[in-house]
């Protein structure tokens, strides 16, 4: 043996070499090492620091259970993962792993002074220390604390990976490929059904892999399963939550354990539907509590067991091991026989089997029973131990650099909990198990609570004949919970495991208290007094292991982070310099700069046009439904506010949509095409929820009727032209239809054909000008459009966009629900009490209206206001007061809802949101803004052309 | 003024991914939302069978759900309104436009967004569903040959990530 690694043994491949850093110092292992197993080799104990005092930390486990050896990996810009398992992370040519949580180095630690302050860093510290003054708190203890205590670094770049996907579908899904999910999978093989078998470690075999005795047997098992053509077996893919109905989430990790990563994706998801689920997720060893039982060397026995038989790497010349559990005498055994010197086994228990005392004797192994570590040795590594008597007597001195710990095991129930399948406690194996399942799925193997490691016993922390005040026993190693903070949670009246958890936070770190769970759980139990089947279990949640954001992201970033909805017209917007913005998931021109225009300039433009010759505007998102059948008009009578029955055949109607509540949540105009033909319109981001919304009724509510819904929001390009001149450009354009203003009024629809492609023709207005909103099929949009400018550029067109939408809509006081509505708004508080039809029987929302709250005085109402200075235009938002020399807090009694500079008027103008604002006309309100009170006065909503005499020409 | 106008697709003609994987636009073509809650209905109206099966398709048509069905014909096809009929004819040719996803991983391609079991989409089935976020209906019309109808705003999101997936297929 030189050095910790073994002459022989382990699963690594002795061949190759593979040099790799750890904290800047080159190290050299084995392919097939993890950066445990290969620093252990090295001799390396000195993993970490602990969350909260900074302690000294090394290896407890060997899996991904490993609570203490947290490192960071870089591997380039964008590319550092904080937080990794050294016990998971395989080594690689250059692989370059940093230790975290610690100031200057690992060895020395700033911070370890928390260590020795330890008396005064009690659970509940922080809450109760760093409570005042409360103004300290964001400013300097919570950054001093975050710099303190923590984990790894996130990383400040943008991850330059790509994630992969996919759905998966199978007919039995094996979590966990030891030789209970291996035997699973070769019983399934010969079967029909499709199997997926995965397991979260580089190579399938489970706890297998630590039993050179199992290796051929498992050779054979998973040859026979690559043979079977049913069955897929995934490695280094973790399982981490189990949703409703057998689904699955799984990350496959591609190339993280590539010396060269590529080109291709990084990690996988796996969305796996299953028809039935096998969970074979084994167990883990639970650590035993006692002083001093995190010292870097004080480990999981068969976490030892691994390092020695996998990986061939011995944790130490000289090991004891503590036990309360037989399965770490064979572990101790394992070692024995590969020549590890052991220098003793110590036993909580008094009287063992037989068969493993004589076996103790016959590899020369001294043992102690009845007896307990009372304290280890060594702060940077085990130096040796004090064991003594469970009565306290006798403490004896034992030297050794490496103690093993068997407290027992854990069936792994995570998935199991997710799936929201019972658990009945075994008081035997002192852990919860499987009980009754609720999706179709069953455990089997060691995560069922059927192990052949032997018997034990179930014990909350060893004897001491210390003060248990004094030392630090350690339950919750990832987040440096001991004993004593149980006991103290308890005393200071904490009686749930829940709220015990939240307090001390055991089992609150990334590793969700694997290996702290149910020995917390006792300590709390006997604290308590009482069963622990009475103190509770705390929640298992997904994920099992931390994920990558970027696994769950998946492509959904750069292009393809979600769908930019983009209109048939956006290239020509895109190509004439428009300025976007997003409403929705479209992307629709907010204004279009020429030359040096700033917004404010183009805008002002914009509206010139359109009041004084004829601008073009791209509708195209407007949301729109076609409703089909007999029971149309029915339908739209009881989903509107005002009545629709009556309406003719070619004429629009403006429509208003309520919730149950009363409020305002949509409107649009709309149009009856035929006697059972209605073309609907809605807003650009209420389109998928209007037709949910009618859907939802429909099948609900109104199922007799006979009436279909159809989203034809991308069906038609939608071009609206606006201003006196609209209709002279179009006439010669169109066929089919008379545009005469007799013939064709306001608020009628007709359909023809526009530039030889058919047109439903609306002549509707959202500006107050003459205009028409051009229907036709969304291909034709584009070529139509530039027909229009062509035709147009003799009479002045010009493309305008939303924000100048926007302020000829508010000049003649047109509502857009969603900016002048918040949800509180009704048909009355928004003026629109016209639009509600007084006499019809039903519609929806039509019972709120008379609700007391609703009928009430002093409701918020929209109104419009006026600055006294007429160059000031107020901010959208601003808050709005009675009496600006009021004592600040000030009553507020509205805001402002919508304001704009408006070129027609040459003045500003607002609409607000105000109590009692229709009673309010002309009163002077202030708008108190930074540096000065803005004053200004309620008006109605209807700034330009009340009479409407620029719309009936 | 008569003359006709070009028409632009969101998305173009045809293009080769990795992997072998090939995507193409179909040609455009009329389409029509048919509903009604008996299918004799609008079999009369229109002179021919319409499937029963949710899922299923027969000629031109696809029943996307109990009352619906998707009918597809050459670009120009005019069918009867329906009007005064207890049933729901409307035009949608333009709303979605076709991909064709094709070659040996194209159902591959698919499955890493949609979430169907597409071992038990059997050739000649149809239906509506999703591919990520973006509703689809996906329609197989060979063992390694299928139809992606999508409305035609998400169109160029969706050859993305179709192009993105077929990239990363190992």
């Amino acid at each position: 043996m030189s050095g910790f690694r073994l002459d022989q043994g382990g699963r690594v491949d002795r061949s190759r070499r593979v040099s790799f850093s750890f904290d800047g110092a080159t190290y050299r292992g084995f392919a097939g090492d993890t950066l445990a197993s290969a620093l252990l080799a090295n001799g390396v104990m000195l993993f970490g620091r602990s969350f909260k005092y900074h302690r000294p930390r090394g290896l407890l486990g060997a899996g991904s259970e490993e609570p203490n050896a947290l490192v960071s990996v870089s591997r380039g810009p964008g590319r550092h993962t904080p937080n990794l398992r050294a016990t998971a992370v395989e080594i690689y040519e250059g692989l370059a792993a940093t230790s975290q949580n610690r100031w200057p180095s690992l060895k020395t630690d700033l911070g370890a002074i928390n260590d020795r302050l330890g008396m005064f860093l009690p659970a509940g510290f922080y809450n109760k220390t760093f409570m005042w003054p409360r103004s300290f708190w964001d400013k300097l203890y919570e950054p001093a604390i975050r710099r303190m205590a923590g984990l790894g670094e996130a990383p400040s770049e943008i991850d330059p990976d790509h994630y992969g996907a996919v759905y998966a579908h199978c007919d039995l899904l094996i979590v966990g490929a030891g030789p209970a999910g291996i035997d699973a999978a070769l019983e399934a093989s010969g079967t029909s059904k499709r199997v997926i078998l995965i397991d979260e470690q580089d190579e399938p075999g489970g706890g297998a892999l630590d039993d050179p005795a199992l290796w051929s047997w498992l050779n054979e098992s998973l040859k026979d399963l690559a043979a079977a053509p049913n069955v897929t077996v995934l490695s280094r893919t973790t399982a981490f939550g189990y949703y409703h109905d057998n689904f699955v989430g799984a990350v496959e990790r591609l190339t993280d354990h590539w010396a060269e990563i590529g080109s291709g994706p990084r990690e996988k998801l796996w969305r796996i539907r299953a028809g039935a689920v096998i969970l074979a997720q084994g167990a883990i060893e639970r650590p035993l509590v006692f002083a001093a039982n995190d010292v870097p060397g004080v480990m999981l026995a068969s976490a030892a067991r691994t390092f020695l038989q996998r990986y061939g790497v011995a944790v130490g010349k000289s090991v004891a091991l503590m036990a309360a559990h037989d399965s770490g005498w064979r572990d101790a055994f394992a070692h024995a026989r590969a020549g590890v010197n052991v220098a003793a086994i110590i036993d909580v228990r008094e009287t063992i089997d037989a068969a493993l005392l004589a076996e103790a004797q016959a590899l020369g192994i001294a043992v102690r029973l009845g007896h307990s570590v009372i304290e280890v040795h060594g702060r940077l590594g085990v130096k040796g131990m004090t064991v003594a008597r469970n009565d306290g007597s006798a403490a004896t001195r034992i030297a050794c650099d490496a103690l093993l710990m068997a407290g027992g095991w854990t069936p792994s129930v995570h998935l199991w909990s997710h799936s929201k399948g019972s658990l009945a406690w075994d008081e035997a194996l002192g852990a919860y198990v499987p009980d009754r399942p609720n999706e179709k799925v069953r455990c089997v193997g060691a995560c069922s609570g059927k192990w052949n490691f032997g018997s034990g016993i179930v014990i909350d922390a060893l004897p001491t004949p210390r003060n248990q005040a004094r030392i630090k026993a350690f339950v919750d190693f990832q987040n440096d919970v001991t004993a004593k903070d149980i006991h103290l949670a308890v005393r200071e009246g904490f009686k749930s495991i829940e709220h015990i958890k939240r307090y001390t936070t055991t089992g609150m770190a990334t590793d969700q208290g694997k290996t702290s769970n149910l020995n917390g759980l006792q300590i709390a139990s006997q604290a308590l007094g009482r069963p622990v089947t009475e103190v509770g279990l705390t929640t298992f949640r997904p994920p099992y292991t931390p994920q990558t954001f970027g696994a769950l992201a998946g492509h959904a970033k750069d292009d393809l982070f979600q769908p930019t909805r983009k209109t048939p017209i956006d290239g020509w917007a895109e190509e004439h310099g428009a300025v976007f913005e997003l409403v929705a998931q479209w992307r629709r021109a907010r204004y279009f700069p020429q030359g040096g225009d700033d917004m404010h300039a183009a805008v002002n433009r914009e509206c010139r046009a359109v009041r004084s010759a004829v601008g073009i505007f791209d509708a195209s998102t407007l949301g729109k439904i076609e409703v089909v059948g007999p029971d149309a008009a029915e339908f739209l009578n009881r989903i509107y506010t005002n009545p629709w029955k009556a309406l003719e055949p070619g004429r629009c109607r403006y429509g208003l949509l309520l919730r149950e509540d009363g409020f305002i949540t949509d409107d649009g105009v709309s149009a009856r095409l035929t006697p059972d033909r209605f073309h609907l319109t809605t807003t650009t981001g209420g389109a998928a929820r209007v037709l949910n919304t009618m859907e939802d009724y429909l099948q609900t509510e109104w199922p007799e009727l006979d009436v279909w819904l159809t989203s034809t929001t991308e069906q038609w390009a939608v071009i609206a032209l606006q201003g006196p001149l609209a209709r002279q450009l179009l006439e010669p354009l169109v066929e089919g239809i008379d545009l005469a203003a007799e013939a064709f009024p306001h608020m009628a629809i007709r359909e023809g054909t526009i530039c030889g492609v058919p047109t439903r023709l609306f002549r509707v207005s959202f500006t107050g000008e003459l205009g028409f909103e051009i229907n036709v099929p969304a291909a034709y949009g584009r070529a139509l459009w530039e027909q229009l400018m062509n035709a147009g550029a003799a009479w002045g067109i010009t493309p305008y966009g939303t924000e100048a939408m926007h302020v000829l809509r508010a000049e003649k006081g047109f509502i857009i629900v969603g900016q002048d509505t918040d949800g509180t708004v009704t048909p009355h508080d928004a003026g629109l009490d016209w639009a509600v039809g007084k006499k019809k029987p039903d519609f929806v929302g039509k019972r709120s209206l008379a609700r007391p709250d609703i009928v009430a005085a002093g409701r918020k109402q929209l109104v419009g206001l006026l600055t006294d200075d007429p160059a000031v235009v107020l901010e959208e938002g601003a808050q709005i007061v009675a009496d600006p020399a009021q004592a600040i807090p000030m009553t507020m009694i509205g805001h402002v809802t919508s304001s704009y500079w408006s070129e027609a008027l040459g003045r500003s103008i607002a609409l607000a949101l105000i109590e009692g604002g229709h009673q309010r006309m002309g009163e002077m309100l202030h708008v108190p803004m930074p540096g000065q009170v803005i004053r200004a006065k309620v008006s109605s909503m209807v700034f330009y052309d009340p009479q409407g005499a620029r719309l009936h020409v | 003024m008569s003359e006709a106008l070009a028409r632009i697709d969101p998305v173009s003609g045809s293009a080769v991914f990795a992997n072998g994987v090939t995507l193409t636009l179909v040609e455009p073509m009329a389409r029509f939302s048919l509903r009604a809650r008996q299918p004799e209905a609008l079999e009369q109206l229109l002179g021919f069978k319409l499937p029963r099966k949710i899922g299923a398709s027969l000629d031109c048509a696809a029943c996307l759900g109990p009352d619906e069905w998707l009918l597809r014909a050459a670009a120009g096809t005019k069918i009867a309104s329906g009007s005064g009929q207890p049933v729901s004819i409307t035009e949608i040719s333009e709303r979605s436009v076709c991909l064709i996803v094709e070659g040996a991983r194209a159902a591959e391609v698919l499955a890493s967004g949609c979430p169907l079991d597409l071992d038990r989409f059997a050739v000649g089935r149809a239906t509506r569903t999703v591919f990520e976020t973006v509703e689809i209906i996906l329609l197989r019309t060979g063992e390694d040959r299928f139809q992606v109808e999508v409305w035609r705003s998400f169109a160029p999101w969706l050859r993305t990530a179709l192009e993105t997936a077929a990239l990363q297929l190992r």
